[in-house]
């Protein structure tokens, strides 16, 4: 089945006489705003990939080592005050972990790391027995077990205790084997973290291929199979940025909260343990402000996904900074006055005002990156 | 380029030795950038999205469904009993991933699994999204399906079944204190490699997967190299074959080509001699079982070698299969009466390993038809540099090399019907769409042959791939590979490995040089 309807010579032709048609008339219409813009992004998808997204993970590296540092002096020394150590480093490996999740594309997939580190919810039943049954942890043997009894929250569920009524755990209610086991998850999350750095620094496949940094820093280069042009890139960034806003309004909070007070339901509430949800939320959205100004917090300003916009449209590039701020003080805001859990709040009356309010705000912000800032990319004139 | 044209075109005052160049002929779909018609994507078409957005023209209603199936897909399920979850559980006992996502990365293929620096295989655990099929060698081909053949079917292995389950839950094993969250057997993957070399003397290293089986559950610690084997996995005739998960997009539209059409291109006598014969496998269709159809057998479409006939199968299928979930079209476990299964039964007293405590399957109707519904309305991404003139060249060559003889580039849906008795969806109905897949079996030679013969298909032939898409497969999951087992890290080593039939379609490769030979790779890249 062919189907042969017009030559290369043809098209060229046809090209050459609109180029060479014009003869200098007067009456050359005088030209219009064609609604597109331009933007070199070369030095904003440099900036992101280096000073936002793999600044980012070497961070999430280091505070991974830290998680383990601190996990071994636990078990050297079991403590109130050496778990407390651990619990602050488990919380300060989350914040960098989370505000990445607005650009959860590449080795964190492709390697299979985000389930590994973050496989929600856990599997409590078989975490149980596995802690009842065996001793001696090391971690190549938990690298090979199911994903639902290691990572963040399985080290959250020991580190905390349930989190029904409290996230204070004290260490006569942590057992040896217990800390055997969570320095044997936190040695696996340690290599994990490092494993994902060194995707986006040294090989994305952790054997022979090209830094994923390089990839994205370089669409459309010899070899690169992953990206053909900045617009890909672009693309990425913010279709990224939409996914985790979404994740948020729509699941994160929308499937514990439920259509009511009585639909609420706790048991889908992601770091319950720790009390840490609405930290993790607002982090996420806070890693959406660092892809959008192009640099971590309290960094020196480089160029962002805003300075695209603004090439477009400046007052559309300010009205998404204020949503996207407006979203995580929204997001802050559901503890209220008494510093009340989100797990707490989707049942409490006043909360459950306070978190529609922050849903409100995502689903606005959604709004605008779906229906005004991605459509950008069809009027970009690269 | 453009000036120069111009230059060319416009300049010249009638010089007669200027050379004219030679015309070329461009198939009809160098331009073509709709390749799934109106459920085409642009949006994200050039990123790691590219392949998980819904068909832009569904109804709001059916985009509330797409969505529910996009939760669904991503589901990960858990050991049963889960009081806190009691709707996420009844995963496995045994199986090769907890969720969908797992063997369809973003809706894509999934990681090629790395052997580590130092080390000589990789044993397969979560990041795995290949597995190996299985089934008993069978006394002479089948030919022609009935029910006393079981329509062709592949023969299960005794006690195992059709599919090899490396990771199991935690009890999944009555020696589960020893092998914990193993499933039948410990699988291994290695490499070996192979160097092609063009005559221009540029080389490319192709590497072939190759599985190790090891410590089966009937007979733990035996290796198939072990004295006097007893394990019914490891007997010499046990079949086995490598298989990836596939992209997850545009199926309904494939699903909603007629099947005259499909049929019509079927040529398995090679009747007109292009060295090209094409053949359509005919396969058990349980949705036409369970309406009590007598001759449930359909034209198989989905799977690596045709060996499913629908969506609805191929997903439902899979949510069995691969994941231990039973549901309303597949309501036993596949693994049901293996001496596995009926151990961890009566050893942990669970009552909802193919059923929940309210005797429906473990994946309800609801969630099962969302699931579908997904898989059928995912967008196909749009073709992204068809004026680049290295692409358009490239399809020139797709067409010289007669690659198109099995990767039909077009063809139109149908416009009204129903599909495996549900009502076809209307963003479906006719569109001309550009899968460039023939959607047959052909033999691709001994290289890639697996010899596992599955229905009507023998262990040589595989189902043309369809095409679209292709170019963003690494955008969208940076360690996928291509081909059944994912052995090809490019398009290029893909093509080196076409034999059979495409053998003359290689060969001709080969013979192209170097600057069209990129070219060629660089139209599959804009696919």
């Amino acid at each position: 089945m062919k189907h042969f309807t017009h030559s290369a010579v043809a098209i060229a032709l046809i090209s050459a006489l609109a180029a060479c048609g014009g003869s200098g008339s007067d009456s050359t219409p005088a030209p219009v705003p064609d609604g597109t813009f331009s933007f070199a992004a070369t030095e904003m998808v440099t900036n992101l990939t280096d000073d936002v997204i793999v600044a980012g993970y070497s961070d999430l590296a280091t505070r991974g080592a830290t998680l383990l540092a601190s996990t071994q002096t636990l078990v050297a020394t079991p403590s109130q005050s050496n778990l407390e150590a651990v619990q602050q480093a488990w919380k300060a490996a989350r914040q960098p972990w989370e505000q990445g999740e607005s650009h959860i594309f590449g080795p964190v997939d492709s390697l299979g790391i985000d389930p590994h580190l973050d496989s929600w919810p856990l599997n409590t039943t078989d975490l149980t027995t596995v802690l009842s049954t065996t001793t001696g942890f090391d971690a190549k043997t938990i690298k090979g077990w199911n994903d639902d009894v290691q990572g963040f929250h399985t080290m959250e569920y020991l580190l905390f205790g349930d989190g029904v009524t409290t996230n204070t755990k004290m260490i006569a209610d942590l057992s040896d084997n217990e800390r055997d086991y969570l320095m044997g998850l936190a040695e696996v999350f340690r290599d994990y973290t490092k494993n994902l750095d060194d995707a986006w620094l040294i090989s994305h496949d952790a054997s022979t291929g090209k830094a994923y940094g390089e990839l994205i820093k370089n669409p459309g280069s010899d070899g690169n199979t992953f990206y053909s042009s900045n617009v890909g890139v672009v693309q990425e960034l913010i279709n990224g940025m939409i996914g985790i806003v979404d994740e948020v309004g729509n699941g994160k909070i929308a499937d514990p909260f439920g259509a009511d007070a009585a639909s609420a339901d706790t048991s889908k509430v992601e770091s319950q343990y720790s009390w840490n949800s609405l930290t993790d939320f607002s982090n996420n959205i806070i890693g959406v402000r660092n892809v959008y100004q192009g640099e971590l917090a309290g960094s020196a300003d480089k160029q962002g996904i805003v300075d695209f916009v603004a090439a477009a449209d400046k007052e559309l590039a300010a009205r998404v900074g204020t949503e996207i701020d407006n979203a995580i003080l929204t997001i802050q805001a559901i503890e209220g006055s008494s510093d009340m859990p989100f797990r707490q709040a989707i049942s409490d009356v006043e909360g459950r005002k306070r978190i529609q309010t922050a849903v409100d705000a995502l689903s606005k912000l959604q709004t605008s990156l779906e229906s005004d800032v991605l459509p950008l990319l069809k009027t970009w004139k690269v | 380029m453009a000036s120069v044209l111009c230059l060319s075109a416009c300049g010249g005052s009638g010089d007669e030795n200027t050379p004219v160049p030679e015309e070329k002929v461009y198939p009809a779909y160098t331009d073509i950038t709709a390749s799934g018609g109106d459920t085409t994507t642009y949006d994200a078409s050039e990123s790691g999205h590219g392949f998980s957005t819904p068909a832009p023209n569904l109804t709001a209603a059916e985009l509330a469904l797409h969505l529910d199936g996009d939760l669904g897909f991503e589901t990960a399920f858990t050991t049963a009993p889960n009081d806190a979850h009691p709707e996420l559980d009844g995963l496995g006992p045994v199986f090769n991933n907890a969720d969908c996502n797992s063997c369809h990365q973003r809706d894509g293929r999934n990681s090629t699994p790395q052997v580590a620096a130092g080390e000589t295989r990789v044993k397969l655990g979560s990041e795995a999204g290949i597995f190996l099929r299985i089934s008993k060698a069978p006394d002479e081909p089948c030919l022609v399906g009935t029910a006393a053949n079981n329509y062709c079917a592949p023969i299960a292995v005794p006690n195992f079944g059709g599919q090899l389950f490396h990771r199991g839950v935690l009890k999944a094993r009555n020696d589960w204190e020893q092998n914990k969250f193993i499933g039948q057997a410990d699988v291994y993957l290695s490499y070996e490699t192979k160097v092609i070399s063009y005559s221009d003397g540029t080389t490319v290293t192709l590497k072939k997967p190759l599985f190790d089986v090891e410590n089966p559950y009937d007979a733990p610690g035996e290796t198939k190299s072990s004295a006097n084997v007893t394990s019914n996995l490891l007997q010499d005739d046990v079949l086995m074959g490598w298989r990836n998960g596939m992209p997850v997009f545009g199926l309904g539209l494939l699903e909603a080509i007629p099947e005259a059409d499909i049929v019509a291109n079927v040529d398995a006598d090679d009747a007109n001699n292009d060295g090209i014969s094409g053949r359509a496998n005919y396969v058990f269709d349980a949705v036409k079982a369970q309406a009590g159809d007598s001759n449930p057998v359909s034209l198989g479409r989905f799977g690596w070698k045709a060996n499913t006939p629908s969506v609805r199968v191929q997903s439902l299928g899979a949510l069995r299969g691969d994941i231990g979930i039973t549901n309303p079209l597949f309501p036993d476990e596949s693994i049901k009466g293996t001496a596995l299964h009926d151990d961890y039964l009566t050893r942990t007293g669970f009552v909802d390993t193919g059923a929940g405590i309210d005797g429906e399957p473990e994946a309800n109707a609801e969630f099962s038809d969302s699931v579908v519904f997904y898989a059928e309305t995912l967008a196909v991404p749009a073709r992204r540099r068809v004026a680049d003139a290295d692409v358009r060249e490239g399809a020139r060559l797709f067409e010289q090399l007669n690659c198109s003889g099995c990767h039909t580039p077009s063809f139109a849906t149908k416009a009204s019907g129903d599909i495996g008795g549900t009502e076809m969806i209307a963003g479906h109905k006719s569109q001309t769409i550009y899968p460039f897949s023939d959607m047959l079996l052909h033999d691709m030679g001994e290289e890639l042959a697996d010899g596992r013969p599955d229905f009507l298909a023998d262990g040589s032939e595989w189902r043309t791939r369809p095409l679209w898409g292709i170019g963003l497969t690494q955008t969208v999951n940076p360690q996928a590979g291509f081909l059944h087992d994912g052995r090809a890290a490019t398009l290029e080593e893909a093509i080196l490995w076409h034999g059979g039939e495409a053998q003359q379609s290689t060969d001709d490769f080969m013979a192209l040089n170097a600057v069209e030979r990129a070219q060629v790779v660089d139209f599959l890249m804009s696919l």
